[in-house]
């Protein structure tokens, strides 16, 4: 078994591949598998001037942007999770984490935070992006999963039959062998609240512990309820399992938000839940 | 089948012995994989003059830090490939050792995480604990491959990562661009 780790996506990625396979071959899968991290980092990042998101944030009204397939694809599973939760999780959000200094506050970037659910862009076929809503938008609370699910699926591809790659508590394990996975401590998280094994699907949490924060007096996090415009503050942590890391990914922020381990969006999803 | 999850999460009774924590590569491990066509690494300890370090500091917008850096250049025989950079940074609860690959026009090839570690706050600011792990790394008392579970839990920031290989990025320009 052999794992390396980089940092993608304002977090470390850390992959095991348990194959038995020789130097060459392990680091052609690594490299494969990061390579695909890479992209998702380079398309969706809130930071880079030359993302897609980026691009999108930067268009007026009216703008058609072209998207990468990639892109359109995140941005058409968070249409779908925003609408199976009534609006809670959305990804026109950017503003609200801009002025709670999550985000960079970037030049010639509208800072409307749009409401009654109204999105900023509308998706055409093409891979046409269509600026809608002088809002701003980010992909933070789903690009991890679904960067997770691509190299999982490199790695499928390459051959690889045992695997897991975890996007900073977001990840998926593929194969016949179960993988142990520790689940960090609401309160303590330096400390395990539990282990389970995780076998074929995705697992990703979402907790506040090391992104809480008071501005003013009042608590924030990086996690919008999208249907109030407040922060989730929630104490304990929220995990989803689902088959695909996206889907989890953008899950666990229902979860989170609402502490509802039965919500419908779940069975929508074919997803489970807990929370510790 | 899914639900027993929620059922099967073992409390763990060991409460304030966090030990998460992680060897991926070693120095020379990490050498061979960013630069797999090397057939040598030589040890190039790179001294930073004040007006090099000042140089670092304003196009990083970061603190120099150091003036001295541990650096591996690459060859293929004769031919320069282009080097490795070692560091640590420091989080809030992570004590993380990294190495950047750097390309001869100084951009960055590669960056790979050596070790990883976590413990409490309090433990992490302490020198004496950090001491251990320092010397660049490799005295983990962790055997390769070794470590913890994968964890599942909220994002850990790297902001320092980042803003390490950023100043890397601003060395490799001041200092080692052929």
């Amino acid at each position: 078994m052999m794992r390396r780790a980089q940092p993608w996506l304002g977090t470390l990625v850390d992959i095991t591949i348990g194959d038995a396979l020789d130097d060459i071959a392990l680091m052609s899968c690594f490299n494969a598998a990061f390579a695909r991290i890479a992209k998702v980092h380079r398309l969706m990042s809130f930071h880079d001037l030359n993302s897609d998101v980026s691009r999108i944030n930067r268009a007026s009204v009216g703008d058609t942007i072209n998207i990468d397939p990639l892109t359109d694809e995140v941005i058409r599973t968070a249409l779908a999770v925003a609408e199976a939760s009534g609006g809670i999780f959305d990804i026109n959000c950017a503003a609200k984490l801009i002025e709670w200094g999550y985000l960079p506050r970037l030049e010639e970037v509208l800072l409307e935070c749009p409401s009654g659910r109204r999105c900023a862009v509308i998706l055409e076929s093409d891979y046409k992006a269509i600026k809608t809503e002088p809002a701003c938008i980010d992909l933070g609370g789903i690009a991890k999963g679904y960067a997770v699910d691509l190299a999982i699926e490199e790695l499928k591809q390459l051959g690889v039959q045992s695997a897991c790659v975890n996007a900073g508590g977001d990840l998926r394990v593929i194969g016949d062998i179960a993988y142990s996975i520790t689940i960090r401590h609401a309160e303590r998280p330096t400390e395990a609240a539990g282990r389970i094994q995780i076998q074929d699907e995705a697992l990703a949490t979402s907790a506040g512990y090391f992104s809480r924060k008071s501005i003013d007096g009042r608590e924030v996090s990086p996690l919008v309820n999208g249907k109030t415009g407040a922060p989730v503050t929630s104490t304990f942590s929220a995990s989803v399992s689902a088959s695909t890391c996206m889907v989890a990914d953008a899950l666990t922020k229902i979860v989170s938000a609402t502490g509802d381990v039965n919500h419908p969006a779940l069975t929508q999803f074919d997803a489970t839940a807990f929370i510790t | 089948m899914k639900s027993i999850y929620v059922t099967s999460l073992v409390v763990m009774t060991t409460a304030g012995t966090s030990a998460f924590a992680m060897q991926y590569l070693t120095v020379a491990e990490a050498q061979r994989v960013m630069f797999p066509d090397a057939t040598a690494f030589k040890d190039v300890n790179l001294h930073l003059s004040d007006d090099q370090m000042h140089q670092v500091e304003k196009l990083s917008g970061l603190p120099g830090r150091s003036a001295n850096w541990r650096v591996f250049s690459a060859f293929r025989e004769d031919t320069m490939l282009g080097y490795v950079v070692l560091d640590d940074v420091i989080g809030k609860f992570e004590l993380i050792s990294y190495a950047v690959a750097i390309n001869p026009d100084a951009s960055i090839k590669q960056v790979e995480i050596l070790t990883y570690r976590e413990s409490h706050g309090f433990e992490v600011r302490n020198a004496a604990w950090r001491k251990q792990f320092s010397g660049k790394t490799i005295q983990s008392g962790l055997a390769v491959g070794e470590g913890i579970a994968n964890i599942s839990g909220a994002t850990l920031s790297c902001t320092h990562v980042t803003d390490g290989v950023r100043r890397i990025a601003a060395i490799a320009q001041v200092a080692l661009k052929k």
